[in-house]
């Protein structure tokens, strides 16, 4: 195995001007903290962006920064971090649930496009992503977007670049916006209530003028493995009965933040009382539903594999609970209900085809985030698309890479040579 | 007209009979509109610069119908234009002299209204504002919101990817639409995305979102509502210099504010709004900000506060707060009028759409007073100044000889200057034929080869509103040759590890 270790943009497109001349497809990686999502690939050499790590510029006032694909996430969030900024949608560190260390880089963000709990009210990584250069697999580099935050110029190929996992091009080079942090927090809490009744408390949240950031429930089942931040939260007192958890989240202004708990408190009290966790508190439960903390790989259910499920929000208390009767599993329920985070006790076939016809049938999609290479070969990983989007989707990415030199087999099941 | 448009193609255009008696049996009764006279409302958009009467006029009302069209237009290899509300400042649906063009018009109902999920089902005809209507009564309403909101189409808002003054705390048309049911050149049938934040596999509704009609025929949209912010209030701040004005902006965004909107007008923006709307604006500064910031009232007064307190450290010489929503109202009006209050004082005028790091105002300004001076045409700026977002309205003359080339060869040297300063040829209004030629500005061969291969995935024809975004048109064959570089070269020397 070559691993090919670029310094510019120049190496990249000479690495894959190599490879299509050789017909013989590359592995795209910065620190590989996400290399186990996908369908498992083979290949003689791997493209590593580790070196293209610098920050090119970095503007607060201008909302925007810009930086290369490599770059380390943490490394890019401590520098907007010291400006009081952040990048709205979240982004998930994986490490935890896949038993990594690191968080990757920004080039993997952007390619894995995983948000967090802020996704609904701010968008996704697709919506934060301005601008890009990268190296398609005709061997070209290609520059798409800008670097401000409203443009129409052309179509839009940074949506296409996220949540591509590395099939379309290999960005080198990103312009990302990030937003003010927000001065404080607050989250209200409440207990005890079933998958169902939590997602109505949820959509009462969600449809109040309150700009909920957050919202999310945790059964009590998710307790059961818990440790960290998750662990006190389900338990009244030290020892007692673990019981569900319904969280959401609001942002500002301390004196905003304060008026609207008030007003949200009255909305949710028909769901229960109401209890209040603060800042710090707060943040550090929203960091651990944000990186599915109940089922981290060094977790009791760390051998389970686990699915991420997107749904329409409203049918998802529905949705978890049945899939968690019929497969046996945990579910923990983010996005007021529209995401799901799924862990069956092991099959080797994950139990796709079953949890696949239900959340179908409740108009969703689900992706299998952890899986061992045994069963991620067998099993769609990504949920399959119906005939006519999959061929769509397929001239899509042979418009990009019409040789399939990048990440060969990643995305669908048996198209690995 | 500068722009020049694909050769017509003298066979179709032979055919027009046979191809007119076709699409009625497509879509019968009025369906069908083929006299020239009738055919006049269509022969240009927003854009009215820009006049070409259509081949045929085609207003099918399902999405069977819309399917069939392409599909015969497909086989035929008839060229397809299609249009909204005709609203599009850029020429996007220009028509062709040989094309079918497909007006969505009939496409007027909403199909569903879910509170729970917070989306709306839309036929693309829908307009803007009357999805807003549809849900107000529970308060909910669709943030993006062009200053046409009353007349563009939903389906043109997608196609366009449409702003607003909004946009900069609550993201353009691409960031609100969840899926679309679309119609590719072939005739097929797609339903991507619904109700769920994200859609599965690669994001097509975001590449389809800003297409410019040029990928496929929208005949449904889910988008996102939100709840409306319990109320708004705005300032009106008045500056000596647009460098202390630009300087405002920049320390608010900089304190870690978002405005609602954040609009800044020069000296002749506020001169012309002033005589049209009576906003009581000052007239004797030369930039003008309207800051609106909205939320819940407790948040709204604090973020007043400090929004006054940076103005005036910014050495703001008039400051105005609203105390009322007709004040808010007022304050904006002058604003929301502006193309149409500068219509008044000059015979004709093109509005420019670029986009500027915002640091770089005082410098695009200065730049754009040069040009006026060295095409002696008079200008003035209205500007989304929160993103960046420029509009110089170029005044001029259509009947003096030579002055509508002169004005337009002033606004590819405005947009010119924003790409040089960081920025992009068009904000929110689109490449269309307006900018097609300026496009090579800002990227090169290469770049523009990848955007059109990508439409030869949708359309592989180039059947689909040609002549729009790209400058130069290419056969899907050449594009999608790959060149092997040096024959069968091993890995390249980097360090290995």
């Amino acid at each position: 195995m070559d691993t090919l270790k670029v310094r510019d943009a120049k190496d990249v497109e000479q690495v894959v001007q190599a490879a299509i001349a050789s017909e013989q497809p590359i592995e795209i990686v910065g620190h590989g903290s996400k290399r186990q999502i996908g369908q498992p690939i083979a290949t003689n050499a791997l493209l590593d962006l580790s070196a293209l790590n610098a920050v090119s510029s970095y503007e607060p006032n201008e909302l925007i920064i810009t930086v290369q694909a490599g770059a380390p996430l943490a490394d890019v969030q401590s520098l907007i971090d010291s400006k009081n900024q952040q990048f709205a949608f979240e982004p998930i560190d994986t490490s935890m649930l896949l038993g990594v260390s690191g968080s990757g880089t920004i080039g993997g963000m952007i390619g894995a496009g995983l948000a967090g709990p802020r996704r609904i009210k701010a968008g996704g990584a697709r919506d934060h992503l301005l601008g890009a250069h990268a190296v398609s697999g005709f061997g070209d580099s290609f520059k798409t977007g800008g670097k401000v935050v409203k443009n129409v110029t052309g179509y839009d190929l940074c949506k296409l670049l996220t949540g591509s996992w590395g099939t379309l091009a290999v960005m080198t080079e990103v312009t990302l916006k990030v937003m003010p942090k927000p001065e404080s927090e607050r989250t209200l809490m409440l207990r005890s209530l079933d998958d169902l009744t939590a997602n109505r408390a949820m959509t009462a949240a969600l449809g109040s003028p309150f700009d909920v950031s957050g919202a999310a429930h945790l059964p009590n089942s998710a307790f059961r493995p818990a440790s960290g931040a998750l662990a006190d939260l389900g338990s009244r007192s030290p020892g007692s009965q673990a019981q569900a958890v319904t969280l959401v989240r609001l942002e500002g202004i301390a004196a905003s933040v304060a008026d609207r708990a008030g007003s949200l408190s009255k909305t949710l009290a028909s769901f229960g009382a109401v209890e209040i966790l603060q800042d710090a508190a707060s943040a550090a439960v929203w960091r651990a539903i944000r990186d599915i903390e109940p089922f981290a790989a060094s977790g009791s259910l760390g051998a389970w594999p686990v699915w991420r499920i997107v749904c329409p929000p409203a049918s998802g208390g529905a949705l978890g609970q049945a899939l968690a009767r019929d497969t046996g599993g945990d579910v923990i329920y983010d996005w007021g209900g529209g995401l799901i985070w799924a862990a069956l006790p092991p099959r080797p076939d994950a139990q796709a085809a079953l949890l696949r016809q239900r959340v179908e049938a409740a108009g969703g999609h689900a992706m299998l985030i952890r899986a061992s290479e045994l069963v991620r070969s067998n099993v769609d990983v990504f949920h399959p698309q119906p005939g006519g989007l999959a061929s769509l989707s397929e001239r899509v990415r042979h418009s990009f890479d019409p040789k399939t030199i990048l990440n060969r087999g990643r995305l669908t099941l048996g198209s690995r040579s | 007209m500068a722009i020049m448009m694909p050769a017509s193609d003298q066979a179709v255009l032979d055919r027009r009979d046979k191809i007119v008696a076709a699409l009625r049996a497509i879509v019968p009764g009025e369906g069908v509109i083929d006299s020239a006279a009738e055919m006049l409302p269509y022969e240009s958009d927003g854009l009215m610069a820009y006049r070409q009467p259509p081949m045929v006029v085609v207003l099918p009302d399902t999405t069977e119908q819309v399917s069939q069209v392409l599909k015969y237009c497909s086989e035929q290899g008839i060229k397809v234009v299609p249009r909204g509300s005709g609203t599009s400042l850029s020429g996007g649906a220009l028509p062709l002299a040989d094309g079918v063009l497909l007006g969505l018009g009939k496409f007027k109902r909403i199909r569903e209204i879910d509170f729970d999920n917070r989306v709306v089902v839309t036929e693309p005809g829908v307009t803007n504002l009357a999805i807003s209507q549809a849900v107000a009564h529970a308060g909910f309403y669709y943030a993006p919101d062009p200053s046409s909101q009353i007349a563009c189409s939903i389906g043109g808002n997608v196609a366009e990817n449409s702003g607003g003054v909004h946009c900069l705390k609550y993201g353009m048309t691409t960031n609100n639409v969840l899926g679309c049911e679309i119609v590719l050149m072939s005739g097929e049938i797609l339903k991507i995305g619904g109700k769920c934040a994200e859609n599965a596999g690669y994001d097509l509704m975001g590449i389809i979102t800003g297409s410019e009609g040029l990928l496929g025929v929208i005949t449904e949209i889910t988008v996102r509502i939100l709840q409306k912010p319990e109320t708004a209030r705005a300032l009106m701040v008045g500056f000596a210099e647009v460098e202390a004005a630009g300087e405002c902006v920049a320390r608010i965004i900089g304190a870690g504010i978002i405005p609602g909107g954040m609009e800044m007008m020069d000296k002749p923006a506020i001169h012309a709004a002033e005589a049209f709307v009576h906003a009581g604006y000052p007239l004797d500064v030369e930039a003008l900000l309207i800051i609106e910031l909205d939320g819940p009232s407790v948040e709204v007064d604090e973020l007043i506060t400090r929004v006054e307190t940076i103005a005036k450290g910014c050495g703001s010489v008039t400051l105005q707060i609203s105390t009322s929503e007709m004040e808010r109202n007022l304050f904006w009006a002058g604003r929301k009028a502006a193309f149409p209050a500068v219509g008044r004082i000059s015979p004709d005028y093109l509005c420019m759409d670029g986009t500027i790091p915002r640091g770089a105002l005082p410098k695009a300004l200065a730049r754009i007073r040069e040009l006026s001076e060295k095409y002696g045409l008079g200008v003035a700026n209205v500007f989304h100044a929160g993103d960046g977002n420029l509009h110089p309205l170029i005044l001029y003359d259509a009947n003096k000889p030579g002055e509508m080339d002169r004005a337009e060869a002033f606004g590819a040297d405005i947009l010119r200057c924003c790409v040089e300063l960081g920025g992009v040829l068009t904000g929110e209004h689109g490449v269309g034929i307006e900018k097609r030629d300026l496009m090579p500005e800002m990227f090169t061969e290469i770049d523009l080869n990848q955007q059109q291969r990508l439409k030869c995935a949708f359309d592989a024809q180039g059947l689909l509103n040609p002549g729009k975004v790209f400058p130069t048109l290419h056969r899907c064959a050449e594009l999608g040759r790959v060149h092997v570089h040096g024959g069968k070269l091993a890995f390249p020397e980097l360090p290995r590890f």
